[in-house]
């Protein structure tokens, strides 16, 4: 049973809207409309259209936050995934330059990406005696090495072609195709994480690795599965990356994994493993991606946006220990 | 069931604030508008979806407009001596200066950046581009929305940008480079490059140009280029190569560093082993003075570089001519810049159009001193 | 028999494995490069890598409590470019003040970090993530866009050019990576401070059960990180004789990574200065190898990439050898 896995709250079904808003989910959307208001406040061209059209960078960001909250679940962490866009990126431009058609270009593009996240994969489960940290340090190191091999002397890329990745750019309305891509893979892994027999074992592996393997989960197969989907993501995100950019270089992708582990954790996603909904990274996804564009409008200096941030996600972990432990400390004294 | 009502809570809360945004726009803006904001954004509110019919409207506004510059990164002294002289430049114009660093050196922050700047309504972008073609579909969309976008210092490709305020031709700095390896070995020897990163457009293009002067001319017969090693702006890296270059070629003669980080870190080193190896290329007075001169006791016996204000300068009034419609960019067009003087528009080697600041100048013990405490 | 044993006390030894591989790496790249063994080149190679061997100390004992601190290179830039631009300003002009300061803030960033991950109860990645942004953000406010270069840092560049503090004998930038490694070297053996973090590490309940006040132990091993660091701003700006708001970015990355070649545990309780030593010497022995033996500059990065996860992969291998050479000789 996943007793320990934070789901304590949905195991105790309580319907009331109270509950409900007070959970660190519900807290983050309040968080997410003050954001919005304070945003709309500071920033006169703070509206939809323009939110939509600045947000595509971010939501490349996103796609990689759904398989990172599993990986983080589980206990585990990958920091190579900004390299394997990296990768992906180059290795699609390449073929798309060679003259491969576009769906042969987005198939490399997505395969690369899964080659990388099984490689990883592959050898978290090898070496279960090494950390996932240091496994994919050398691959992100490895990854984008390769990369820069590819990209040869010069070190970038630029389509010659870019009419395919022009159509994949395109939007409804104000509203880009990836927007709705993001909202569908946010609904497939919401559901396979809270409703479906993967979900519950990624939630008791994260609590006790040894446990869930001795009560039969597949602990490696989890693993192994968690880190090719990562991969194959970070492959839809190059893809989509490369549709805003209409090439790559060696600095695609950096510091893309450091913004899905902190979107994961300011959602209460604990790098721990076995805590956290991913509901919550994805509200906290969108309330990071607004506060940014929002403060990004009145051109503010974005090293003091990064301290802000930095502050936030402190805050976001803190606050409730801090709570925590002073209500703790009442109980004890009321008992007393 | 919980997760239900979240859900739809999140789905219709995002929707309503967004819309709602969206919707009051046009009543909120002015009232909002912070003294960043200049008020002549406003109109520009109301027509959000085509942006292009609000241009016009707001070049007619005001007289000032506002003006963008988007340098390459944070915490770099000649991307801030540039961004100084832009910003003066566009005061003495009467306009509003925006200026932006992004978060890191790449491409992908400097979209972002554009990306915020178009939200804006800005009059005019000039960036100073980390990648040369990165950068086309953000700047493409800026062009969209009658954004007039020029290229400073690092330049985008042709078709991202009206014109390119180029601090010097690109022969110009190769020959300039050449000549100085070719007076300090002596007319013969062997020497290297330390460069910059790999895909530095810029020095990659200096580096080409070195080459290509140096096996067209029978005068550099007798110089050997042995290698182009590359210390991606870090100090530690940079420091690495240049021991490097002094230990696999005893015979060197001259190291030529085309970057502001790497001709300080490898004068640091020769200066300290008292090597006779000597120094030149490209570099910040500022960061250099201790290592210019002519005796054996300083690395480096002169260098080159531009004036970064002056650049920065030129730069805004170049965005500002071409707002006001002096100027489109096409070559054979002049136009006056402020008490710059009048400056051509020419065509570019990449087939685009540039502006050439002037040539580049030379910094040596003579006048250091006096250069240091100005950039 | 005789044979087997000593084979058996190398593979044994996760040091001594690594000595092997040191010693490997030293000869492959002197037959490519015949004078990369001489003094000055070792000179160089400890000079260049000494940020990167003492912060390896401290992030040592990071890891034998369990934690890990990936804000070290942001202090390092705060503190590093705080000085740096005192000495541009002439706010100060002593070498030994210098080195002060920015050993003093190192320690307080250090002691923010080390009170909210042992009492807030933070996890130690996040905690340091958003310091590693906060710090670095401080680092480019102080900077205002500007360096501090050769000119500006007068006579503190000096310090690391000379031989004073060993009256003569050899660089001081060594003399102080070494007086660093004596001092834990000796702390982490043999004083009580010591033992309790292993303790921490192995086991933080029992060491709480035990008497340890484990959130201080927690504390005080983030402050001596944070202090490290600081020193390392310092060195770092005077070895260099610049200071930027960007240096050493993502530096963090090799300390962590020598720790771990090093043979150092990131689950807690195991590791040992001398591994941390070891591991530093081989990153430092391939960022200076690379260069010199001719490999190709584009190639460069996925090489070094390649080499640390064989050697990682090896420390696995050889700790999966000393598992069973010990099962093997129970069953006997």
């Amino acid at each position: 049973m996943a007793g320990k896995s934070g789901r304590t709250i949905s195991a105790t079904p309580d319907k009331s809207l109270k509950k409900a808003l007070l959970s660190w989910e519900g807290m983050l959307l309040l968080l997410f409309i003050a954001i919005n208001i304070l945003c709309k406040c500071i920033s006169p061209v703070y509206n939809l259209t323009n939110v939509l059209r600045e947000m595509p960078k971010y939501l490349t960001e996103i796609f990689l936050l759904f398989p990172m909250a599993y990986i983080l679940l589980m206990g585990e962490i990958d920091i190579s995934v900004g390299s394997t866009v990296c990768l992906a990126a180059t290795m699609a431009c390449l073929s798309s330059n060679a003259g491969v058609p576009f769906i042969g270009v987005i198939l490399i593009g997505l395969l690369t990406g899964t080659v990388c996240g099984m490689i990883n994969g592959f050898l978290a489960t090898r070496f279960r005696e090494l950390p996932t940290m240091i496994i994919t340090l050398g691959t992100q190191i490895v990854f984008r090495g390769i990369a820069e091999i590819a990209l040869g002397d010069g070190g970038s890329i630029s389509l010659t072609n870019a009419d395919g990745f022009r159509a994949i750019a395109g939007k409804v309305g104000p509203v880009p195709y990836m927007f709705f891509i993001v909202i569908i893979c946010a609904v497939i892994f919401t559901v396979i994480a809270e409703k479906r027999v993967f979900g519950r074992n990624l939630y008791a592996i994260g609590s006790n690795s040894r446990t869930a393997f001795y009560s039969g989960i597949k602990v490696n197969q989890m693993l192994f599965i968690s880190y090719t989907v990562l991969g194959l993501l970070a492959g839809v995100s190059a893809l989509f990356l490369t549709s805003a950019t209409y090439g790559a270089n060696t600095t695609t992708g950096k510091g893309f994994e450091m913004d899905a582990i902190a979107m994961a954790v300011f959602g209460g996603i604990s790098t721990a493993g076995g805590k956290g909904k991913l509901i919550g990274g994805i509200i906290s996804a969108f309330t990071i991606t607004c506060l940014r564009v929002g403060l990004g409008q009145i051109n503010m200096n974005p090293q003091v946006i990064l301290i802000i941030l930095g502050a936030l996600l402190i805050c976001a972990v803190l606050l409730p220990n801090i709570s925590q432990s002073i209500s703790d400390k009442k109980k004890k004294a009321s008992r007393a | 069931m919980k997760k239900k009502v979240l859900s739809a809570i999140l789905s219709v809360a995002m929707v309503a604030t967004l819309l709602a945004g969206c919707g009051s726009a046009a009543e909120e803006a002015p009232a909002a508008a912070t003294e960043e904001a200049a008020a002549e954004e406003a109109p520009a509110e109301e027509a959000e979806a085509p942006a292009e019919d609000a241009a016009p409207a707001e070049e007619g506004a005001a007289g000032g407009g506002t003006y963008a510059f988007v340098s390459k990164s944070a915490g770099n002294p000649f991307n801030e001596r540039q961004a100084t002289g832009f910003e003066e430049a566009v005061k003495a114009i009467g306009g509003t200066a925006i200026i932006q660093h992004p978060e890191s050196a790449t491409a992908d922050a400097q979209i972002t950046v554009i990306q915020s700047l178009i939200s804006q309504n800005v009059d005019s972008i000039c960036v100073a581009a980390n990648d040369e073609n990165a950068l086309q579909a953000a700047l493409e969309e800026a062009a969209a929305a009658g954004i007039k976008v020029c290229s400073v210092d690092s330049t985008v490709n042709v078709a991202s940008r009206l014109t390119h305020v180029n601090q010097a031709g690109v022969t110009e700095i190769g020959q300039c480079l050449m000549d100085a390896v070719y007076d300090i070995t002596g007319g013969e020897g062997q020497w290297a490059i330390l460069s910059a990163t790999s895909q530095a457009a810029n020095q990659n293009a200096w580096i080409e140009s070195m080459k290509e002067i140096q096996a067209a001319d029978e005068k550099y017969a007798k110089l050997e280029l042995v290698e182009v090693a590359y210390g991606d702006d870090e100090p530690q890296k940079s420091t690495d190569q240049t021991q490097a270059l002094l230990q696999n070629y005893p015979d060197l003669k001259v190291i030529c560093a085309p970057t502001t980080v790497g001709i300080a870190a490898a004068a640091k080193v020769l200066q300290d082993q008292g090597s006779s190896v000597k120094l030149t290329g490209l570099g910040l007075p500022s960061e250099m003075a201790e290592y210019i001169g002519d005796d054996d006791a300083h690395s480096c016996p002169y260098m080159f570089l531009w004036n970064p204000i002056d650049l920065g300068r030129l730069g805004a009034y170049t965005s500002a001519a071409l707002v006001n419609g002096d100027i489109t960019g096409a070559a054979g067009e002049t136009f006056t810049a402020g008490d710059m003087g009048d400056y051509e528009i020419v065509t570019a080697g990449d087939g685009g159009t540039e502006i050439i600041l002037g040539a580049p100048f030379k910094f040596d013990p003579s006048n250091i001193e006096e250069w240091k405490e100005v950039y | 028999m005789e044979k087997k044993s000593l084979w058996k006390k190398i593979t044994g030894s996760r040091e001594a494995s690594l000595v092997i591989v040191l010693i490997v790496l030293c000869i492959a790249v002197t037959i490519k490069s015949p004078n990369f063994m001489s003094a000055q080149n070792i000179l160089e190679i400890l000079k260049n890598n000494a940020v990167i061997m003492i912060m390896a100390l401290g992030m040592l004992c990071v890891l034998l409590i369990g934690g890990i601190d990936i804000s070290i290179t942001s202090t390092l830039a705060f503190a590093g470019m705080t000085i740096g631009m005192m000495y541009k300003y002439n706010k100060i002009e002593s070498t030994f003040l210098g080195f002060l300061i920015a050993t003093a803030m190192g320690a307080v960033c250090g002691l923010l970090i080390g009170v909210i991950i042992a009492y807030g109860k933070v996890m130690p990645i996040i905690a340091t993530m958003g310091f590693m942004y906060i710090y670095r953000g401080f680092a480019y406010l102080v900077a205002q866009d500007q360096w501090a270069g050769a000119d500006a840092l007068g006579s503190f560049k000096d310090f690391t050019l000379s031989n004073s503090l060993s009256f003569g004998l050899i660089n001081n930038t060594i003399t102080v990576t070494v007086i660093c490694y004596i001092i834990f070297f000796i702390v982490l053996k043999w004083t009580k401070f010591g033992r309790s973090i292993y303790a921490v590490g192995s086991n933080a309940e029992a060491a709480e059960i035990s008497g340890i006040n484990v959130a201080a132990i927690k504390t005080a091993v983030y402050t001596i990180m944070g202090t490290l660091a600081g020193l390392c701003g310092a060195l770092a700006t005077s070895v260099y004789a610049s200071a930027q708001p960007n240096m050493q970015t993502s530096k963090e990355m090799d300390v962590i990574a020598a720790c771990v070649i090093g043979g150092v545990s990131m689950n807690g309780g195991r590791g040992s200065v001398l591994g941390a030593l070891l591991g530093a010497l081989v990153l430092s022995v391939i960022s200076k190898a690379l260069p010199l033996v001719g490999i190709n500059a584009i190639a460069q990065n996925t090489i070094k990439g390649v080499i640390i996860v064989a050697v990682i992969v090896l420390n696995v291998l050889t700790q999966r050898m000393m598992d069973k050479a010990n099962l093997e000789n129970r069953e006997m």
